[in-house]
């Protein structure tokens, strides 16, 4: 419902709460383009006559030198750029370039202040500039910044299957992450089914809580539920059911390890897991994604309609 | 004009020449081919990651989306065939734009591409992908078509369509670079006579364009972008026709022109902001003052498929101490060092090498590749041109060892390269300085 909550594109690895104190942040659109684009070379007058070997009316031309004559047509500079229009076009041209050139400051402006850090004039503008880059133009470049991410989130996941006979049984825990990780090793191209699904996932979830694991707002639910329908597509690829058997009810946890420092550093850190367990959720047909798991949908359906209570 | 004041000449440059075409060039075929490698990389995965189906469902897609008015054309309909579809074209665009097969309308059809499956599920994403998001949305405004493209091979052989291959040092510096036209519309101006396959694109993707309005999908943001590409498609075509140097054909050319300008600044800054605010942004961060930091996304599960060799990196202190400090250091400067040539171009050096060891040892590959292609905006002509003429090089002697018979086949050599004709060429200042 309101633009701010608008999710990140981008790495996530750093905190949104960044030190606001960087008056520093570097005037880059300025720099950026008096170095480069302005001193770009000319581009040959010969190339500029490319598109016209016209006939008709040489006008001159602003690049520099006339053109050397194109073996094949026996003339003509170029007819290009502003210079050579008329009157009336040069008006229309002129009021192309300032809208032009309106809209790059502009753009350059409210990209600049989208990525700053929050200060006197995004305090102030915060609404406009969240219109101008809102959704198309957002954007986190704060990659394993202000600090890199220090600990390992592992998601693990159980869950309570109802079977045939209306007993039910619990699996054990999986590991998810660490499926993950094991997935990612060695592999040169780790898909972001491995690297993003789960990991940014877990992190949309934990952004959409508090501390008692309760949503805040629509995105919470949300995120509960990608969270319950991504453990559950995980949890039938190593829990085939049984003919008649379905889930019941999945319970999530996360357990989060400090990094330890590096051997040749003096600093001793806690290294403890840290466990956050989810209450059990139960399952419904809607949480469960893929349509090549038909088979798992039709029995949940079938224990929901009462097929066996 | 000679009297032109300076402020004057630039109007007159910018209104003249879509500059930069290989940089613009070397970015198009950057972003084409990381979005490209993706999509095929994912094509397993790529109903669990942007199908109606998927763990992040169409429709807890829709919710989000409607609070946010992204885009997105998998939202036009739930149905598997239309997901289908949509990845499918999504990678056929990002291949035509490789090869800058009527670039103009692949590079919006690309951006189409990319929006939509991103948007579709946003946390799906990384800094990879929403670097090309941008740049493909930057795109749609350049002339990234003008060298190394087909567009610009064609155009070259209807400008001269002579028979041998001789004399093509008359052709302007060098051939292809002289194509300044956007081609879409018609390639070949009046020399060519009728380029049928244009038309027809305009007149399908005018279709398509109409159902979509009449639907009521579009915002009218949208609605002015691309009905506004539409048209101004036709209008240049209309006007190349009427009269190739006429007033309008100037005119549209100008208009473009600026865009392109205005666009690869854009791009240029973007990079530029990218790599401040990671920079700004560490220095602040305790372990990047320490000198650890480089050491933690290493032992990370998420971003360490070697172990081994991180284990052998991080091993000594000073080592990473020196890549952190380094690092940020080049992040920092990068924009700064933009004044100078030389100095620019060595920190982009060690920039693109950064990210060539990221793409491995963090086992981020597309995201390494993204930001190599968005780096490749501040190459030196130069470099690119010689990387050019090396390209065509390797390729026509990897065709002269393939049987005759394949040669025919393969229509004149992929498109890559148009260029290495530049015995006649200018001694040429590198772009930057």
């Amino acid at each position: 419902m309101d633009r701010h909550d608008k999710d990140v594109g981008g790495e996530s690895a750093g905190s949104d709460a960044a030190p606001t104190g960087s008056d520093a942040v570097p005037t880059g659109p300025d720099a950026a383009p008096t170095g480069s684009g302005a001193a770009s070379a000319p581009t040959g007058s010969a190339a500029a006559s490319a598109s016209a070997d016209s006939g008709a009316a040489p006008a001159p031309t602003g690049s520099a030198a006339p053109a050397p004559a194109p073996a094949d047509s026996g003339a003509a500079p170029a007819r290009t750029g502003i210079a050579a229009l008329s009157r009336r076009s040069q008006v229309v041209a002129a009021l192309v370039l300032a809208v032009v050139v309106a809209t790059v400051c502009v753009h350059v402006g409210m990209v600049f202040l989208h990525v700053a850090p929050s200060n006197t004039v995004s305090k102030e503008h915060g609404r406009t500039v969240d219109d101008w880059i809102y959704p198309e133009f957002e954007q986190n470049w704060k990659l394993f910044a202000p600090n890199p991410l220090q600990q390992n989130v592992a998601v693990q996941v159980r869950a309570q299957i109802r079977t045939a006979d209306g007993t039910g049984r619990t699996t054990r825990w999986y590991d998810l992450s660490a499926q993950d990780g094991a997935a990612i090793d060695h592999n040169l191209l780790p898909s972001h089914t491995q690297q993003n699904e789960l990991r940014r996932g877990w992190d949309f979830f934990v952004s959409t809580h508090d501390a008692q694991n309760r949503p805040t707002g629509l995105r919470g639910e949300l995120s509960e539920r990608y969270i319950r329908r991504m453990v559950l597509l995980r949890l039938h690829r190593h829990e085939p059911l049984a003919r008649g058997e379905a889930f019941d009810q999945v319970q999530v946890r996360s357990r989060t390890t400090a990094v330890q420092p590096p051997e040749w550093s003096d600093e001793k850190i806690n290294g403890k897991p840290v466990l956050r367990v989810l209450p059990w959720w139960s399952v419904t047909p809607g949480d469960l994604p893929l349509a090549g798991e038909d088979r798992a949908r039709r029995d949940v359906a079938v224990a929901q309609n009462g097929g066996v209570r | 004009m000679i009297s032109f004041d300076p402020l004057a000449r630039g109007v007159q440059r910018v209104t003249a020449q879509a500059l930069g075409p290989y940089q613009t060039a070397v970015v198009r075929i950057g972003f084409a081919a990381t979005w490209l490698l993706f999509l095929l990389r994912e094509l397993p995965h790529r109903r669990e990651l942007y199908g109606p189906d998927g763990p992040w469902s169409w429709d807890m897609a829709r919710q989000l989306i409607s609070a946010n008015d992204a885009f997105t054309a998998l939202m036009w309909s739930d149905g598997r065939l239309w997901f289908e579809i949509v990845y499918f074209l999504a990678i056929v665009s990002s291949a035509l734009l490789l090869v800058g097969w009527r670039t103009r309308t692949m590079s919006v059809l690309f951006m189409i591409g990319v929006l939509s499956l991103q948007n579709r599920s946003i946390f799906m994403g990384d800094g990879g992908d929403n670097v090309i998001h941008l740049m493909a949305i930057y795109l749609v405004f350049t002339r990234c078509g003008q060298v190394w493209s087909l567009d610009a091979r064609r155009a070259a052989r209807a400008r001269a369509p002579q028979h041998d291959h001789g004399d093509r040092g008359s052709l302007g510096a060098d051939g292809s670079r002289a194509v300044d036209d956007d081609l879409h519309a018609d390639g070949g101006g009046r020399v060519g006579g009728g380029d049928r396959v244009g038309p027809a694109l305009w007149w399908v993707l005018g279709l398509a364009l109409s159902v979509v309005t009449f639907l009521g999908e579009l915002s009218w943001f949208w609605l002015l972008l691309f009905w506004g590409m539409w048209v101004a498609h036709g209008l240049w075509w209309a006007a190349v026709r009427r009269a190739p140097d006429g007033e309008a054909r100037v005119l549209l050319d100008v208009v473009a022109n600026l865009a392109h300008n205005a666009a690869l600044l854009v791009i240029m800054v973007e990079a530029c902001l990218i790599y401040a605010t990671a920079g700004w942004y560490k220095i602040q961060g305790s372990r990047w003052q320490d000198g650890t930091a480089v050491y933690y996304p290493l032992q990370l599960d998420y971003f360490s498929p070697w172990p081994e060799l991180a284990d052998l990196l991080t091993s000594h202190g000073v080592l990473v101490m020196l890549v952190t400090y380094g690092t940020v250091a080049v992040q920092v400067a990068f924009p700064f060092t933009l004044f100078n040539r030389r100095v620019k171009n060595v920190l982009l050096a060690v920039m693109i090498f950064e990210h060539a060891v990221i793409a491995v040892v963090l086992g981020l590959p597309f995201f390494s590749l993204a930001m190599i292609a968005a780096d490749a905006v501040f190459l030196p002509t130069s470099f690119l041109r010689r990387l050019g003429r090396w390209v065509a090089r390797t390729r026509e002697r990897l065709l002269a060892r393939v049987p005759r018979l394949s040669r025919a086949e393969v229509p004149q050599g992929p498109p890559g390269e148009e260029q290495p004709r530049d015995a006649a060429e200018p001694a040429r200042v590198g772009f930057g300085a």
